[in-house]
């Protein structure tokens, strides 16, 4: 069985506009664990998920992939990493069933192995009734659903997942974790980003953002533990004090 | 970078379901064609007819009227006869007639004694819808003159002095249709493709598609394939109505002028795609179209004004496009029947700027999401 | 009498083509409640509120707003009058200052100058806004923006506010400090209509409508719905140390659970009456810190929606 990969982020800079959005960010995800970049609207997680894919790049830093004690090149395990991006990135007209099929020949899946794991994540997204759906008109939880399968299509060995329970009632959100979960059975590093903060205690890592800069970083309990925080957003009221005025 | 095809025609594929659902993009490329075909064959006519023409004999002789009569017997031209070369000029400038021919004395004279003889033909040049005609007729009536009036050397005889050479086709319609091709996949191929590579950007799924190993190259072929098949669909669709309904002949090689086809439509959708990827906006990626698409493709073209007629400056600036060179491709298939050789300059511009468009289109596709 | 109330609706339903958007949906609000709708997107929550706003036509029932009864063009305009907005998308032009969003609003809404700048002090002063009002809206942080736009929403002093997910995308401080405005505002004697998905905010609420798929599922002060949902003792517990996935999964099937949901790295569950549960319970707090607490919205969601069933 191959080692898994780690990523380690080096003292990241990034401005966008007049906003520093990253100020010196450093992190480690340990491979094959499920990492939580958790802060508030602004702190520049989605940022941080850009950079760590190269669709930005850093005005300082760098993101560096390890295997082995060895540093991979980002174009040898392009194949291996899966994005959910936040906002909406899938097409409305297109049904479950022809997204799953435009992402199966994107990645060259060969047709036998599509076939598997086509019918594999239908049975544990519970889609598979709605395969003839167009996006446009799936609910909320079932959308994201299909942006995960979609990512998860190409067996990655590396997920990110931006927000991807974002505005979707809790049941689907506790179904969405379930399958995150199941992902964790086969090794694979999972970095989500999440404003919520009992998401944020579901992580085995959690990073702790605010303004650009990292807070803090550990396992969740051990955390809360040392702050005295009951919760995450206790923890976060503590670091800024009061709450803002106009 | 490598070049994946299964990749290619899974955006192809993609592609294809997008155009079936979205009404617009359908109503276009069935409407347009359709539309351009009825307002240009049908309902314009270049010819104008019934053109006054003032008229005054000098001469007097079998053979002065016998050109008079060329003019008179022509659907054209209406014959007012006046009395001197300054009623002639008179009735121009009042508005009675469009043009007036004026006949020396001594024309048969000149004529039967094998040189060359001269008649002055005076045209409000004002109106430049009547002129430009007119002087086509030119052409035509100078060689039946020559024929039916003198015996020898036709070519010689009789110089009707005139300014454009057109092509020898009075019949509007031959002239107009050719390039009717070429004005309706030009327009429908840039707008179709310029739409699309900013839609992706706008709702959002750009950012997962660069996401996955997908190369730039491998987007813009995918993409170009439905809509050049929407684009040859109309072109097939002219052909057919241009031969069957129009009567057009068709001289060429079918095989130069499919070729010169798919080069053409190639250009233009990657012209349409380049604007795209620039924009990245679809209400900026359709004003960009329709200014750099529709409007040269109907001006600059050579499509309804001559590019040799233009000022110099824009005869070399329509060199940049497409849509010029294909129109030499289009109308000579059609009307002079010339071979791939004697369109080896056509050929090559358009190729090259082919080539060009797909460079820039690949090179400036962004590839990850710095604003 | 009926006066007590300022909204009414009675079996409204609207729909879009085939699709029941709001499905046959009772209830009132009355003067100077906060009243929550609660629900996922798309269950219906934006859009019977823009029935109540004059924007949309109930395809039937009957709406009553501020006493007007719509029924009629007419009527349209009188209810929007009445109300202040504010939507969950659009909320000020970004290109544009406070002041220049500001005067453009009292200008719909008629105001001449010298109310509008008496308001607009108050207002501002309400939300204590100490910024300069030449600041275009793209430079404001998130939280500010929507207490501006809140501030805009009133000032035609509406005496109804529906506010649609108004806090959508904000930090918690500032959401805090919104529904403090909120509370504030309630306390004036203004009635306030609020859509969320936060249930922490629903917490905050005097009523709240639970929706789901187009129709109200449940309807109650926050305690009543968690007293009616979970009428015995509830609990929650929290791991003595770190327990797996598979470990969570084997305790979620055990039959002694009424109810069992994950929340964070604790549980919310209530048990089954019986002896068997009981000694059940007890013998989890080997594992596990146990304490009772009152359930929160999140498991009166969850567990109303899986007995309807999805």
């Amino acid at each position: 069985m191959p080692e898994l990969i780690s990523i380690k982020v080096n003292n990241i800079k990034k401005k966008l506009g007049i906003n520093q959005a990253l100020d010196g960010v450093s992190l480690f995800f340990a491979g094959g664990k499920m990492h939580g970049v958790i802060g508030p609207e602004g702190a520049g997680k989605t940022t941080l998920m850009r950079i760590i894919l190269r669709l930005f790049k850093p005005n300082e830093g760098a993101v560096e992939f390890f295997q082995d004690g060895k540093v991979l090149a980002f174009e040898s395990i392009r194949d291996n990493i899966a994005y959910m991006p936040q906002q909406q990135s899938l097409y409305p007209e297109l049904s479950i069933d022809e997204h799953l099929s435009f992402f199966g020949k994107l990645y060259q899946i060969d047709a036998n192995e599509y076939k598997k794991r086509r019918k594999e994540l239908l049975e544990i997204t519970q889609l598979e009734p709605f395969v003839d759906r167009p996006a446009e008109q799936l609910s909320g939880g079932m959308y994201k659903k299909l942006g995960l399968m979609c990512a998860l299509l190409r067996a990655p060995e590396i997920i990110l997942l931006d927000e991807p329970t974002n505005g979707v009632d809790p049941i689907s959100r506790r179904e969405f974790w379930d399958l995150l979960y199941r992902l964790l059975e086969k090794k694979i590093l999972i970095i989500v980003t999440t404003a919520y903060m009992d998401e944020a205690e579901r992580c085995s890592i959690v990073h702790l953002l605010e303004d650009g800069k990292v807070i803090a970083e550990g396992e969740p309990r051990e955390l809360l533990h040392k702050q005295h925080a009951r919760n995450f957003d206790e923890l976060f009221f503590k670091q800024k004090g009061a709450a803002h005025y106009a | 970078m490598s070049f994946v095809w299964s990749r290619a025609k899974a955006i192809a594929q993609k592609e294809i379901y997008h155009v079936i659902r979205d009404p617009f993009a359908l109503a276009l490329s069935i409407g347009l064609p359709i539309f351009l075909v009825i307002v240009f064959g049908f309902a314009i006519e270049f010819n104008v007819k019934n053109i006054h023409l003032a008229v005054h004999d000098a001469d007097q002789t079998q053979a002065s009227r016998g050109l008079i009569d060329i003019f008179g017997k022509s659907e054209y031209f209406i014959i007012d006869k006046v009395t001197s070369p300054e009623k002639a000029q008179q009735a121009i400038m009042s508005n009675n007639d469009r043009a007036a021919l004026i006949i020396p004395g001594g024309f048969e004279k000149l004529l039967f004694t094998g040189k060359s003889s001269q008649v002055q033909l005076l045209l409000d040049g004002s109106d430049n819808s009547t002129v430009v005609p007119i002087l086509s007729y030119l052409e035509s009536i100078q060689k039946m003159a020559n024929k039916q009036l003198a015996n020898f050397n036709p070519s010689e005889n009789i110089d009707i002095k005139t300014r454009f050479l057109f092509n020898a086709e009075l019949n509007s319609r031959w002239f107009v249709i050719p390039g009717l091709t070429v004005a309706i996949m030009a327009i429908l191929s840039v707008l179709l493709t310029a739409l699309t590579v900013a839609q992706e950007w706008e709702n959002g799924s750009m950012e997962l598609l660069l996401s996955t190993p997908v190369q730039p190259l491998e987007v813009i072929v995918g993409k170009l394939v439905p809509y050049a098949f929407f684009c040859l669909v109309a072109v097939v669709f002219v052909y057919i109505i241009s031969r069957t309904v129009f009567g057009i002949p068709f001289r060429g090689n079918i095989f130069v002028f499919g070729l010169g086809c798919v080069l053409f439509l190639v250009t233009c959708l990657v012209q349409g795609l380049l604007i795209s990827i620039l924009t990245r906006s679809q209400s900026l990626a359709y004003q960009i179209a329709n200014m750099t698409g529709l409007l040269p493709a109907q001006l600059l073209s050579g499509f309804i004004f001559p590019v040799e007629s233009m000022p110099k400056f824009f005869q070399y600036f329509t060199m940049l496009l497409p849509a010029r060179w294909f129109m030499v491709i289009a109308r000579e298939s059609y009307l002079k029947g010339s071979t791939f050789f004697d369109l080896g300059i056509p050929f090559l511009a358009l190729g090259t700027l082919c080539w060009f468009m797909i460079f820039f289109a690949v090179k400036k596709f962004k590839k990850d999401l710095e604003p | 009498m009926h006066n007590d109330f300022v909204v009414t609706v009675e079996n409204l339903s609207v729909l879009f083509g085939d699709f029941r958007a709001v499905d046959a949906v009772t209830f009132s609000v009355k003067r100077g409640e906060i009243f929550g709708f609660l629900g996922a997107n798309g269950a219906g929550k934006t859009t019977t509120i823009r029935v109540l706003c004059g924007l949309l036509h109930p395809t039937k029932g009957e709406v009553s707003v501020g006493g007007i009864k719509f029924d009629t063009k007419d009527a349209e305009m009188a209810i929007k009058k009445k109300v202040g907005y504010m939507s969950q998308k659009f909320t000020l032009y970004n290109d544009l200052t406070i002041e220049e969003n500001l005067t453009f609003i009292a200008s719909l809404r008629k105001l001449d100058t010298k109310t509008y700048l008496k308001r607009r002090n108050y207002l501002l002063n309400f939300i204590s806004f100490t910024r300069p009002l030449n600041s275009f809206i793209r430079s404001l942080p998130g939280g500010i923006k929507q207490q501006i736009s809140l501030a805009a929403s009133m000032l035609h002093e509406p005496e109804i506010l529906f506010l649609d997910e108004p806090t959508a995308g904000v930090t918690p401080a500032m959401r805090a400090r919104f529904w403090a405005l909120i509370n504030d505002l309630a306390h004036l004697g203004k009635t306030i209509i609020v859509t969320t998905h936060y249930m922490d905010e629903a917490e905050q609420c005097g009523r709240i409508a639970l929706m789901r798929t187009g129709k109200i599922v449940a309807i109650d002060t926050p305690a009543g719905l968690k007293k009616t949902t979970f009428p015995d003792k509830f609990y929650e517990f929290e791991p003595r140390k770190t327990i797996s996935y598979l470990d969570i999964q084997k305790l979620k099937i055990c039959p002694e659970f009424e109810y069992f949901e994950p929340f964070g790295m604790r549980f919310h569950a209530a048990f089954k009456k019986s002896p068997e549960a009981e000694k059940f319970r007890q013998e989890l707090n080997v594992d596990f810190n146990t304490k009772e607490i009152a359930p929160t919205l999140e498991d009166v969601f969850i567990k109303i929606t899986e007995e309807k069933g999805v």
